[in-house]
């Protein structure tokens, strides 16, 4: 049970004008003389574009005018610059925006579309990363060294390789010289997508006097604020990024959208809103996607179960812009492995361009994906070394206050407790138990488990700040730059204040409305961080106006500042709850009888920083990336169906480290990570024909598990183990919450049935096909028992 | 085309909404080809919004209170209107018991919100290769009954679909009602969907099978039909003469499965591979066999 009042309680959400159909999203906002614009795409997946003929698009009623690359030649991104406004003098791939129609409706737009003619020059493409990687492989950026990039970003001019890195902890060849058992293996993942439920959709105007506006669907508006910015050339001070309610994000939202479109639209056209909104197919070619992976791995240990070197070559399927996956290739390589200590690390990890959907940051930073690869190289060796996996995994487990990270950091003594995590999530799970036999003889069971680690993968400077201002009812209003995309990050920021000041929690507002002109800044709404860092920075804005309180509280009782107590929303002198003042009454300062007024109205601020987190060396990744990691693991037990090889769930059990601020949401992020962790498992990827074509750019063939595919039985445990510097110990759980699954899910197929997949995702197409190479006497066994 | 243009909107067209049957027929003769029924639109208004399909008219059948009724006249079957929407049909108590296998199949067919508005009739009229009811109707033997202001016709089920997409459906004519015989006494009826997620999925294999009698083989009853396999929903007429035979059941349910594939023609696309449906046409049908014939439970 929760000491608290508040905190620790499952308080519903903040956003429940949503469940009301109050809520507004950037979809519902249209301006006065708004124009529309639509977005043609590319029928090559690289071609060298000859001749753009827009005459008769022009001669559409209500078509107002139509633009391509030619006129736009800023470079827009966050961590590499490389995106093109709409597609300059090459089409990248299959569906890239080659021109944009703007016109009085939706409908004149589109109709002029469809009358536009291109000419182009086919150039041999290339669709997989390893074919990417040869000598003579077709160049999609020709022009790579010119791009801006962030520091800590080394793209390889002259190859498709848009960033190299390093990891190197120890000595590899000594670790496999002392090795007893070793497993070599390679893991792929395709490209998928975030699928969230809302489309893009941006509106844009730009006013007399300069200042641009933009309502859009995004995560971080200030983060959108400085790239545009940065991107178009514009004074942050002119810009201002309004943020909404945003229908799921999962990282594909992340950073700067497609605002410059619009933005640049509505500039060429005196300063009219411009409004472009994508349907589902557009969400699916126009917006970035998640990279594909491919994990080729080298993992030793010693016979008494020690892991003592891995060495990994890591490669991200790009596609066509990898803006935000250079920043995803730093994570899997800085986290190298699972929570593990291992003494050699050898990585080397590249991000590379292909001709396929551009691709961006997904729930997880490429953690999943990573794990996906190294809890199976656990399993592997575990079996090698006739080891259970569970024990297998707790004598390596990371230990706080000793182990040193693949940074080559000592884990701080508070960071978390990894093992009892895995240990616990064993016990949920059933373990030791022997396993239930279905009636269906066709039908096998088996458990599996994973384990985790995560925390933000951010610049050492992602800063964050808070407001909360006293009003006279002795209500709050909480500013924060916090993104509200679903996740519930303001509802459990509410709790906060609602437990420092005694008063419920009703009381307090979060604006669903933030603007980034009138909201404090915060980084992005990314990684796991918003609790942890604007929760920071919100704990010292708390702080500051409760300093405020006592001081009033003091003036008026004629005591020290520190005799006074903050409670039920009120200040008294401690020992005397009768000499009090409610925060009501002290909201604008105190009027004493007498009217002589003193202080003014209380407001409280706050801001963090991240403290300790360095610049990584780029020889050997040594330094420390993170300001907190949470540590997890999960379980499932799943029946494996070998009438039609689908594979079905049947418990999953999951345990954190962390405490939470609000479990009834923390429970949320747990279904809803395992239902999406599931899909990526078993259903989801982007399928691409020989052309590069996108096969299923929609909800009806990109395959999304539904509620009625949640499993019925999840257990869910946060052990309270918290870090001293979060609020109230809370670290980050939004991705975490998804990190365990692909892998848990194909350890227990392999513990079901002996057959290893090693590709997401496990379709029940691939399942036959592997048991058809590794284990066709299932096959027989069936066949036998159905036909005779 | 040489650019790619998902359209949002939908293109113009005139929408007709009759308050009788006699007007949609005259308004279907009148415009012929031209003119598309709109029942419940969850497969019209996609394939006009991705260009599909192209009507200058759109017939809504909706308000047309002779196309709403089902109705059940025993000894006779089934009569369902081709306004009559899955849900209802999914509500009947006597399709249930009597029918069980169209049951089975609307129930499975996409989700509860979409069925409330799609119809029977509509799943056929589109004829699609994975129309999930078709498989029901052909071991059922359904009548499609057409209708067109020179008259009425009756077309057995098997005899409606011509390719994917297309029926043998005249231009000016429409479906009225969907006769669904009384099937034989103490019949079992099963559909087995094959899908990706267990909720609202087009079937990579849809399988309807129906059996009568499964211990006295001259008054065997044994149908077999197909969703997903070939370019048209397909009943394998083969197995019902193979199920005559006194032969051990095992043996029969053998030469089921190779009649049935000799009938079938899966392809590869994003929903699965040939070599996946195959697998589940040997399976799945064995399957099904041994739970209707009472083999397995
Ligand atoms: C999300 C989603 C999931 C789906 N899942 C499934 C599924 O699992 N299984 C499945 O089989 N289908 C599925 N469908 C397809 C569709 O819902 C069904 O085919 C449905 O039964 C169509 O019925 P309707 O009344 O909506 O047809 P409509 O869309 O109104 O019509 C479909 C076609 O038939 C014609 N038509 C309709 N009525 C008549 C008539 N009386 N006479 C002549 N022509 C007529 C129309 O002109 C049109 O060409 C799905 C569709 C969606 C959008």
């Amino acid at each position: 049970m929760s000491p608290y009042k508040y905190v620790g309680k499952p308080i519903p959400r903040a956003d429940v004008d949503k469940v009301f159909g109050d809520a507004i999203f950037s979809f519902d906002v249209t301006l006065p003389g708004m124009l529309y614009a639509k977005l043609v795409g590319a029928t090559q997946a690289h071609a060298k574009i000859k001749h753009i003929d827009y005459s008769k698009a022009l001669q559409v009623p209500g078509v107002v005018a139509v633009f391509t690359g030619a006129e736009f030649p800023q470079k827009i991104g966050i961590y590499a610059a490389d995106r093109d406004v709409l597609a300059r003098e090459k089409v990248l791939y299959y569906g890239h925006p080659i021109a944009a129609v703007v016109a009085e409706s939706l409908e004149a737009a589109e109709n002029a579309a469809e009358l536009i003619e291109v000419e182009y020059e086919p150039l041999p493409a290339v669709f997989d990363v390893k074919d990417a990687l040869k000598p003579d492989a077709p160049i999609l950026h020709e022009r790579l060294a010119e791009y801006k990039h962030a520091s800590f970003i080394y793209p390889e001019p002259g190859t498709n390789i848009a960033t190299r890195v390093k990891l190197r902890k120890g000595d590899v060849e000594e670790g496999f010289a002392k090795a007893d058992v070793i497993v070599e293996d390679t893991y792929r993942e395709p490209l998928v997508s975030q699928a969230y439920l809302e489309n893009w959709v941006g509106v844009a105007r730009v006013k007399s006097d300069g200042t641009v506006e933009i309502w859009s669907s995004h995560q971080s508006p200030f983060a959108v604020r400085e790239l545009l910015a940065a991107s178009l050339g514009l004074p942050i001070g002119k810009v201002i990024v309004y943020h909404l309610y945003t229908g799921g994000g999962f990282g594909g939202k992340a950073g700067i959208l497609l605002e410059h479109i619009p933005v640049l639209l509505s500039m060429k056209l005196g300063g009219r809103p411009v409004r472009l909104e994508l349907n589902r197919e557009e969400n699916f070619h126009y917006m970035a996607q998640r990279a594909g992976y491919i994990f080729e791995m080298k993992t030793a240990a010693t016979k008494d179960g020690k892991l003592i070197a891995h060495q990994g070559r890591y490669l991200l399927d790009a596609g066509a812009y990898a803006d935000y996956t250079v920043n995803v290739a730093r994570s899997v390589t800085f986290m190298a492995f699972g929570p593990y200590e291992i003494p050699n690390i050898h990585i080397d990890t590249c991000a590379v361009y292909t001709n396929k959907v551009p691709t961006t940051a997904f729930r997880g930073f490429g953690l999943m994906e990573l794990f996906f690869a190294s809890e199976q190289q656990i399993d592997q060796l575990a079996e090698k070394l006739g080891m259970d996996p569970v024990e297998f995994r707790l004598k390596n487990a990371l230990i706080p206050g000793k182990s040193i990270t693949p940074t080559q950091r000592r884990l701080r003594e508070d960071a978390g407790a990894p093992a009892d995590t895995i240990r616990r999530t064993a016990e949920l799970i059933g373990w030791d138990k022997p396993l239930e036999k279905p009636k269906e003889p066709w039908k096998r069971r088996g458990r599996g488990i994973a384990a985790f680690w995560k925390g933000p993968v951010q610049p050492s400077s992602a800063a964050a700040s808070a407001v909360v201002k006293l009003n006279e009812d002795g209500s709050v209003d909480l500013l924060v730059g916090t993104g509200e995309m679903g996740q519930g990050t303001v509802s459990a920021l509410r709790q906060i204040v609602a437990e420092e000041l005694g008063i419920e929690p009703e009381k307090v507002r979060v604006s669903p409305i933030r603007s980034t002109n009138l909201v404090p800044y915060t980084w992005q709404t990314v990684g796991s961080r918003g609790l942890y860092s604007d929760g920071q920075a919100l704990m010292r804005a708390l702080e500051d106006l409760k300093s405020q309180i006592r001081k009033v509280a003091a003036q008026i009782f004629k005591v020290f500042e520190d005799e006074i107590e903050i409670k039920d929303g009120k200040a008294y002198v401690k020992g005397k709850p009768w000499d009090s003042v409610t925060l009501a009454e002290i909201a604008l300062g105190y009027m004493f009888p007498d009217g002589e007024t003193i202080h003014g109205p209380l407001i409280g601020r706050g801001s963090h920083v991240p403290v300790q987190t360095t610049f990584l060396d780029p020889e050997t990744g040594a330094g420390e990336p993170k300001p907190f990691i949470t540590f997890g693991a999960g379980a499932v037990e799943v029946e494996v169906d070998l009438l039609n090889m689908q594979v079905k769930v049947i418990r999953a059990a999951t345990v954190y480290d962390t405490p939470v601020i609000n479990p009834g949401l923390a429970y949320g992020q747990v279904y809803g990570g395992l239902v999406m962790g599931m899909g990526l498992a078993l259903t989801e990827q982007l399928v691409f024909d020989d052309h590069g074509r996108l096969l299923n750019p929609n909800l009806t063939d990109y395959k999304v598990f539904r509620a009625g595919d949640i499993p019925k039985e999840i257990k869910a445990e946060f052990l309270g183990v918290g870090q001293r510097n979060a609020p109230y110990g809370a670290k980050g759980i939004g991705e975490l919450t998804m990190l365990a699954w692909p892998a848990a899910i194909i350890n227990a197929i392999y513990d079901a049935i002996g057959v290893r997949v090693k590709e997401t995702p496990a379709t029940p197409d691939k399942l036959l096909k592997e048991i058809r190479e590794q284990k066709p006497e299932l096959l027989e066994e069936v066949r036998k028992q159905l036909l005779g | 085309m040489s650019v790619l243009v998902f359209r949002t909107t939908l293109p113009r067209f005139e929408y007709l909404r009759p308050k009788s049957l006699g007007e949609a027929l005259e308004l279907k003769a009148k415009y012929g080809g031209d003119a598309m029924i709109l029942a419940g639109g969850t497969d019209l208004l996609v394939d006009i919004r991705m260009r599909a399909k192209k009507p200058k008219y759109v017939i809504d059948i909706k308000g047309v209170k002779e196309l709403s009724e089902l109705k059940y006249v025993e000894g006779r079957g089934l009569e369902i209107g081709s306004a009559v929407t899955l849900s209802e049909i999914e509500r009947s108590k006597v399709v249930k018991e009597k029918f069980h296998v169209l049951w089975d199949a609307v129930r499975q067919l996409a989700d509860f919100p979409l069925r409330t508005r799609a119809t029977l009739a509509g799943n056929i009229a589109n004829a699609s290769p994975a129309s999930d009811s078709a498989p029901a109707l052909l071991v059922l033997g359904a009548e499609v009954e057409l209708s067109s202001t020179r008259g009425t016709r009756k077309l057995p089920i098997k005899k409606f679909f011509k390719w994917v997409k297309q029926t043998y459906m005249e231009p000016d004519e429409m479906i009225t009602r969907i006769f669904v015989p009384e099937p034989p006494r103490d019949s079992k009826g099963m559909y087995l969907k094959f899908t990706r997620i267990s909720v609202e999925d087009l079937s990579v294999v849809g399988i309807a099978g129906l059996a009568a009698n499964p211990k006295e083989p001259e008054k065997r009853i044994v149908r077999l039909a197909y969703a997903s396999v070939a370019p048209t929903p397909v009943l394998v007429e083969e197995v019902e003469e193979i199920f005559k035979h006194d032969k051990p059941v095992k043996e029969l349910i053998r030469e089921a499965v190779e009649a049935v594939k000799k009938k079938t023609s899966p392809i590869t696309d994003v929903r699965g591979t040939a070599e996946y449906r195959r697998h589940l046409i040997e399976f799945g049908t064995a399957y099904l066999l041994n739970r209707l014939l009472e083999v397995i439970e």
